[in-house]
């Protein structure tokens, strides 16, 4: 299967899981605001739920069937259920900070909108956020052209956020200083945990998504026993009342997670990030199944449609504008190919580079947003570098990757 | 792990039955249509130099290929 098209199934199929899941977390949003528990209970009862569903799953996807996991049907890299290795810890404790934080602030947004149309384009502005972190961590700095989707998406999910009551600043500020924050945290150690390989072999998004469901429940419970010690009872409680709905709720939560991990393997935080928000498409049916899309009034429905058709212009923008090229280069001789490598290797876009034994000394695959970008960015680079004898370009047309 | 790049030059015409082809072999690990000098370039990673050895005559077999160039990888540094 092409690497690119495993890419947007996952992430696809992981924003409609996430649509529903949406829909479900605005309805039990709306049992607990009918039951005075606030949205630090939520998130609470969810985690007490989640960390033995998630649990229980794992061990069942663990089960042996012809000599492979159950689990390695959905990750082919998954064999059975297995402690954090030393070198994963510091990953899950900050992704299970952040994540016990925004979703305290998620649960925070849909108990104030209570339409799920309305609060998941929020969402998707962790885009700039996972832009600005790329460009200092992955020596991939943005384009002009990615600035530019990052702010249509921007745009479009502040349009399709509207309410009949105009903007609400607060519920801006919980989003753009919490969420998105903490969900960016979220997606770039969840990267960084599915790129380790152990023994050779990748990590697998099962183990992962376990994993963090129990530091995150961690985090929460930590939380709430800092603020408020009776949160936890109002929690145990509401979890033991509502378990078999928060227990669904969990179990999709997981599908949709471990597909979205897998897709962060594969391509860039991002850009993962930017498929995942069709779910803003996919949640509109069960938006209309709740009765709420059609609250606003015509103008308000307008702006709103014209929102999410722009977030959607944004994202298919950003995701399909993409250069890859090969570079032969050959080294001249005196110098050493080693170290030639390295200085390559810093420069931005290129994506991987190898020593030959044969006719071209180094090849590397370089990606960027566009031919122009590949001049400036790599080409003028790649001409600086003492030692080059000759280098040739060749532009990738189409490519399939073995996943 | 031994890993190959492996080059080629399809004749005019034939591209897309060449690719079918060798999406058809096993242990290559992308194959990407390139402009330049070469047509395909392919990645594979095998066990041992008798599987890249393998891995190179199924890729001779295809008919419709001009040349062929294999190069191993001594070293590689990837995201």
């Amino acid at each position: 299967m092409r690497k690119k098209y495993l890419f947007y199934v996952l992430a696809i199929v992981s924003s409609f899981i996430l649509a529903i899941v949406a829909t479900m977390d605005s309805t039990i949003c709306f049992i607990f605001h009918q039951n005075s528990w606030n949205y630090w209970v939520c998130a609470l009862a969810v985690f007490l739920v989640g960390a033995p569903i998630t649990l229980l799953i794992v061990f069942i996807l663990s089960l042996p069937i012809n000599g492979k996991s159950l689990g390695s049907k959905l990750d082919p890299s998954f064999k059975r259920i297995r402690l954090v290795k030393r070198e994963e810890l510091s990953y899950y404790l900050l992704a299970g900070a952040a994540n016990a934080i925004q979703t305290a602030g998620y649960y925070l947004i849909l108990s104030r909108f209570g339409d799920p149309s309305m609060a998941l384009p929020f969402n998707q502005i962790v885009i700039l956020y996972l832009l600005s972190i790329e460009s200092i961590a992955e020596k991939n700095s943005p384009t002009m052209a990615e600035l530019q989707c990052a702010i249509i998406v921007t745009f479009g999910a502040i349009m399709s956020s509207l309410s009949m009551g105009g903007l609400d600043i607060k519920a801006l500020l919980v989003v753009f200083l919490i969420i998105n924050p903490g969900w960016c945290v979220v997606s770039i150690y969840q990267r960084k945990l599915k790129l380790l390989k152990f023994g050779g072999k990748p990590n697998d998004s099962i183990n992962i998504r376990f994993w963090n469901v129990i530091f995150s429940t961690i985090f929460v419970v930590l939380i709430a026993l800092i603020v408020d010690k009776s949160l936890l009872l109002q929690a145990f409680y509401a979890a033991s009342k509502y378990f078999p709905l928060l227990g669904v709720l969990m179990s999709l939560g997981f599908f949709s997670y471990v597909l979205y991990i897998r897709a962060l393997g594969i391509g860039k935080a991002s850009v993962t990030q930017a498929i995942r928000a069709s779910s803003i498409i996919f949640v509109i049916p069960f938006s209309i199944l709740l009765g709420r899309f059609f609250y606003a009034d015509s103008l308000h429905l307008l702006i709103k449609l014209m929102g999410i058709v722009l977030v959607i212009l944004g994202i298919t923008s950003l995701s399909l504008t993409d250069v890859k090229a090969y570079l032969f280069i050959n080294v001249k001789q005196g110098y050493s190919k080693g170290v030639l490598m390295e200085k390559i290797w810093k420069i931005k876009g290129v994506e991987s580079i190898a020593t030959i034994a044969g006719g071209t000394d180094l090849i590397a695959k370089v990606r960027t947003r566009s031919l122009g970008k590949g001049y400036e960015r790599v080409i003028r680079r790649l001409e600086e570098v003492e030692g080059i004898e000759e280098f040739k370009w060749q532009s990738i047309l189409k490519e399939w990757e073995e996943i | 792990m031994i890993k190959a790049f492996v080059m080629m030059i399809v004749k005019v015409g034939e591209l897309e039955n060449v690719l079918e082809q060798l999406r058809k072999i096993p242990n290559i690990e992308s194959i990407s249509v390139v402009t330049g000098e070469w047509d395909i370039i392919t990645k594979a990673g095998v066990e041992t130099l008798e599987g890249l050895m393998k891995l190179t005559d199924k890729i001779q077999l295809i008919g419709n290929i001009e040349k062929t160039t294999t190069q191993v990888v001594e070293k590689e540094i990837s995201l």
